[in-house]
């Protein structure tokens, strides 16, 4: 089985876009967008192209992304597959809060629904029954019936005291990354450390970006924003978390970090400057990964995290070509994967 | 039996006031199949926000069903119409109250659940509450410098609340844990750091420490007792509330269901085939072509002179869309799900359902030829009938048959020597039945090249009909090599017959992979390749799906064979150990071989025969119905 997931992820690092690639579908001729795609072998973006809505783009990078974890999947068992599968769950939280958000603005169901991205196999939510749920109460109170539950409990809590939807959304999300953090420990007794060089940068990345975030654009009190990190075991450490919490400014918190991400970081001097270099760090472990005889799950997982990044790339590039950005703009923005690719 | 029913692309035009009756017409009709038809140019979709309400007012009424138990529809009287937009409307609003009510209600029950549950936990903790080194009363009085609170958190986020609070100049003590609970007192300086929303974050519960708790013992347990008392009142209070709300709009709610079970056809119309314009809506679909003159005389009944119906044939754009109306007898319907497992038949295509039924028996009895075992699956279908439904006719069907072939192969609960074979005995003459099941398995594939050619002729595809290997060309090649072989093997039917039968078959392969080298697209090296390899492909696949009939005859002697060596078993016992061994035996042969042989005759028909003429990429005919209703 092992021998079988290995092969087929060496094959489909087959399918991830060099540099050249992404410079490819930034300058080519708005007829030729679709061949290019094709050529990258995303035929399902392919059909949306031109005209197409930006909803069902993110839509189609997202059902690539499941289609292809199916097919990783298929070897895997025992924890192994829970933490894939779990992986998954994230687009299902986002759903989550979507329901939760319509619900606050009290959107029409069939609005809201056609807000959804599907999840086919992946699905754990009955998405109609919910869209249904007379406000946000009734739908904490479902959700806290199904398989988000514990995840919902906490939330609806905090909800419920605060009335703050960012409050809400951050609770979800932080259960959401305490769950993976947890099934990426247990999977690390079993498989070895190979697994931490790709959750250490991701968990640093959540927990530095999420704390900034916090302290400086909500101006929550540091034992909020401590609490509100996913607890780190590897990376920061949860001391110096509490440190970084307590301090008044942006440029106090990179100063203050531990020596090799204060040097990838310095000179960053605003949040998604940060979150941009920490993912391309992180990235880079997962080229190093995903090019190692490491277990096989590390290196589907690190082809995930890559191919992800690959799938937010174009999407990028085809959003702001279909909004008229110039090109200079859009070039920024996907500048790393253009410049460097992976 | 054959092919699809006949039908004919309709449009009907109304008011748009009177759309909601019309569509419920055609659902009581219930031969109307919707589709979105492009020749209708109507710019609007009146039925989208019909379809949003109705879809909220149908999940309100499901959720207050689920709250209140089963709701009681009354009958569809003969007259019903079907709400219009402001009364779904108006029965929504009524149904979104009732639900926040029945909402407010399971909200209070489950508070006073959580209520019951705290003060039970109070009670419990009132008891340790000593374990803490400090006075109570004065450590919840509130005091200007020290913030102090009582409360529980789940033990899980213990240790990082207590890091956070670390954070803000406070400190947390846990001194009572129960279940995932754990309780702890809170406490930090009030000029210290601000906590925020943190406590709620941790899943924080306030213990509300009542003044009587803080006092003597008795005051204290006497508290308690009346505070469950008081919480016990309320929740039957509550319970009556819900029960007497529920019985007082007990019919009204039924009336609702019956409203929205009248409401839905045009709910569903909106999700296709509904087009509007002003006063206008067309609504398009399919309807068999002979019930096309019904439905107008329904309309005309119902809506005299104001609508308007077309209907036309079908244009050969539209062939891939037409839904097939399958109708079939009882006795055929059992075996339908099977065929309907690989797929439904195109419109226009023809359908294998009795093919099926016919050729599945057939080989079942054949591979599992006998009495005694065929009357045991036929009495156990028989027998079970109520709970196997359907499908005990499968069951009847099958034992029967297999009961017919142990007459023919002389076969009685594997004893080969009780009854005369009224045709061979398997065992016996097994060149004879090897012989039998090839000629079957040419007569098979005959049919299903002959079923692929009317397929092709009724899709318009003319050419692959005529020059394909699976059309006349593969059937003549087929046929000649066929003969051929036979004439080869001294059959005495076809002597003489070698040569005409040869050229048959060359002149059959030869028009193949001209048709195949015509129809590749490519460059000179790999249309030569393709072609080459399809047309061996032909031969190949052809011969080796006959042989695949030799299983039939395998079976049937297999079939003996086991019971050969369960006799051998049986022999070298005692008379308990033989009967025993007998009984086991025969069991076993049913259920194992049984199954495998019911397989076996499924492969065949699904690989053998389906798969050569077989598309099954049709769309099943889904009329709009009236459902919910008495």
């Amino acid at each position: 089985m092992s021998a079988y997931l290995s092969t087929r992820v060496s094959l489909f690092s087959g399918h991830l876009w060099r540099a050249e690639d992404f410079t490819a579908l930034l300058r080519a001729p708005t007829a030729e967008i679709p061949q290019t795609l094709v050529d990258g072998g995303l035929v399902q973006l392919a059909g949306l192209i031109p005209g197409n809505d930006l909803h069902s783009l993110e839509q189609s990078i997202i059902a690539q992304l499941l289609d292809e974890t199916l097919v990783l999947l298929r070897p895997l068992t025992g924890s192994a597959r829970a933490f894939l599968l779990y992986w998954t769950e994230r687009f299902e939280v986002t759903n989550l809060k979507t329901l939760l958000r319509g619900k606050m603005t009290d959107e029409r169901p069939a609005a809201l629904l056609n807000r959804l991205t599907p999840m086919g196999a992946f699905g754990h939510l009955d998405v109609r029954e919910l869209a249904h749920a007379e406000d946000v109460a009734e739908l904490l109170r479902r959700l806290e019936s199904g398989h988000y539950a514990g995840i919902v409990r906490q939330a609806r809590q905090a909800f419920e005291d605060s009335h703050d939807p960012f409050l809400l959304d951050a609770a979800l999300d932080r259960g959401y990354y305490e769950g993976l953090a947890h099934r990426a420990r247990q999977l690390e007794k079993e498989i070895g450390p190979a697994l931490r060089q790709l959750m250490e940068p991701l968990i640093d990345r959540i927990n530095l970006v999420w704390l900034l975030r916090y302290r400086f654009n909500y101006k929550l009190p540091p034992a909020q924003v401590y609490y509100l990190l996913v607890a780190a075991h590897s990376g920061l450490s949860s001391s110096r978390l509490k440190e970084l919490a307590a301090l008044s400014s942006l440029a106090d918190v990179l100063a203050a970090l531990p020596e090799g991400l204060r040097a990838s970081l310095g000179g960053a001097a605003t949040i998604p400057d940060v979150f941009a270099r920490m993912e391309h760090s992180a990235a880079k472990s997962a080229e190093k990964v995903l090019r190692s005889n490491a277990p096989a799950i590390a290196r589907a997982f690190a082809y995930l995290i890559l191919r992800e990044r690959d799938l937010r790339g174009v999407r990028a590039i085809l959003r702001g070509r279909n909004l008229g950005l110039p090109e200079a703009m859009i070039e920024h923005t996907v500048g790393p994967l253009a410049r460097e690719g992976i | 039996m054959f092919r699809a029913r006949p039908m004919s692309r309709v449009t009907l035009y109304c008011l748009t006031s009177e759309a909601q009756d019309v569509a419920l017409l055609l659902a009581r009709h219930g031969l109307f199949g919707l589709a979105a038809d492009k020749e209708v140019s109507f710019p609007e979709s009146p039925g989208d926000e019909y379809r949003e309400i109705y879809l909220e007012a149908d999940a309100r009424l499901a959720k207050i069903g689920e709250l209140c138990g089963h709701l009681d529809i009354p009958p569809l009287p003969p007259d019903a119409i079907a709400p219009n937009l402001r009364e779904l409307k108006g029965i929504n609003h009524r149904l979104r109250d009732m639900w926040q009510k029945c909402s407010a209600c399971a909200d209070q029950g489950q508070k006073i659940e959580e209520d019951i549950r705290r003060l039970a936990a109070l009670r419990d903790t009132f008891g340790r509450l000593k374990t803490l080194d400090v006075d109570v009363s004065r450590l919840l009085k509130a005091d200007s410098l020290l913030d102090s609170r009582i409360g529980q958190v789940p033990k899980a986020n213990v240790k990082r609340l207590k890091e956070a609070l670390q954070l803000a100049g406070y400190m947390l003590t846990v001194f009572d844990q129960t279940g995932e609970q754990a309780f702890v007192v809170v406490a930090g300086p009030r000029s210290g750091g601000e906590l925020g929303g943190v406590l709620s974050q941790a899943g924080w519960r306030e213990l509300v420490v009542p003044p009587e708790l803080r006092t003597n013992p008795e005051i204290a347990g006497r508290y308690l007792e009346r505070e469950a008392e008081r919480l016990q009142d309320e929740e039957s209070h509550y319970c009556d509330v819900k029960a007497q709300s529920v019985g007082a709009q007990g019919d009204w709610l039924g009336q609702a269901r019956l409203l929205l079970a009248l409401a839905r056809p045009l709910a569903e119309t909106a999700l296709g085939g509904l087009r509007g314009s002003g006063q206008l809506v067309s609504f398009s679909g399919w309807v068999p072509r002979d019930e096309v003159p019904r439905l107008g005389q329904a309309l005309e009944e119902r809506f005299t002179s104001r609508y308007l119906i077309s209907s036309r044939e079908p244009d050969s754009s539209e062939r891939g869309h037409i839904p097939s109306f399958l109708k079939y007898p009882a006795w055929l319907r059992p075996f339908v799900p099977l065929v309907k497992s690989y797929g439904i038949p195109r419109y226009g295509e023809f359908d294998p359902a009795l093919l099926f039924a016919l050729t599945y028996l057939l080989l079942f009895g054949a591979m599992f030829g006998d009495v005694g075992h065929g009357g045991v699956i036929l009495a156990l279908a028989a027998l079970f009938h109520r709970k196997l439904g359907r499908a005990a006719w499968l069951g009847i069907a099958a034992g029967a048959v297999s009961m017919g072939f142990g007459l023919l192969y002389g076969s009685i609960f594997g004893y080969e020597n009780l009854l005369t074979p009224l045709w061979l005995s398997p065992l016996h003459d097994p060149i004879r039945i090897l012989t039998v099941a090839i000629l079957f398995g040419v007569g098979f594939i005959v049919f299903t090249l002959l079923a692929n050619i009317w397929n092709q002729f009724a899709a318009g595809q003319v050419s692959e009909a005529l020059f394909d290997s699976t059309g006349l060309a593969g059937l003549g090649f087929y046929l000649g090599a066929a003969a051929g072989l036979a004439a080869q093997a001294g059959m005495p039917a076809l002597a003489g017959l070698s040569a005409p039968a040869w050229s048959l078959a060359l002149i059959g392969i030869s028009t193949v992979a001209v048709f195949k080298w015509v129809k590749t697209r490519a460059g000179l090296g790999e249309r030569a390749l393709v072609t080459a390899i399809e047309t061996l492909e032909t031969g190949i696949n052809l011969f080796a799906n006959t042989l695949s009939f030799m299983r039939v005859a395998a079976f049937s002697l297999n079939h003996v064979a086991l019971a050969l060596a369960v006799f051998t078993i049986a022999n070298g016992l005692g008379t308990a150990g033989h009967w025993l061994t007998i009984f086991l035996g025969n069991v076993i042969i049913i259920v194992l071989e049984g199954g495998i042989v019911a397989i076996q005759a499924l492969r065949l028909m699904y690989y053998e025969g389906f798969s050569r003429f077989f598309s099954g990429d049709g769309t099943e005919f889904a009329p709009l119905k009236l459902v919910g209703v008495r």
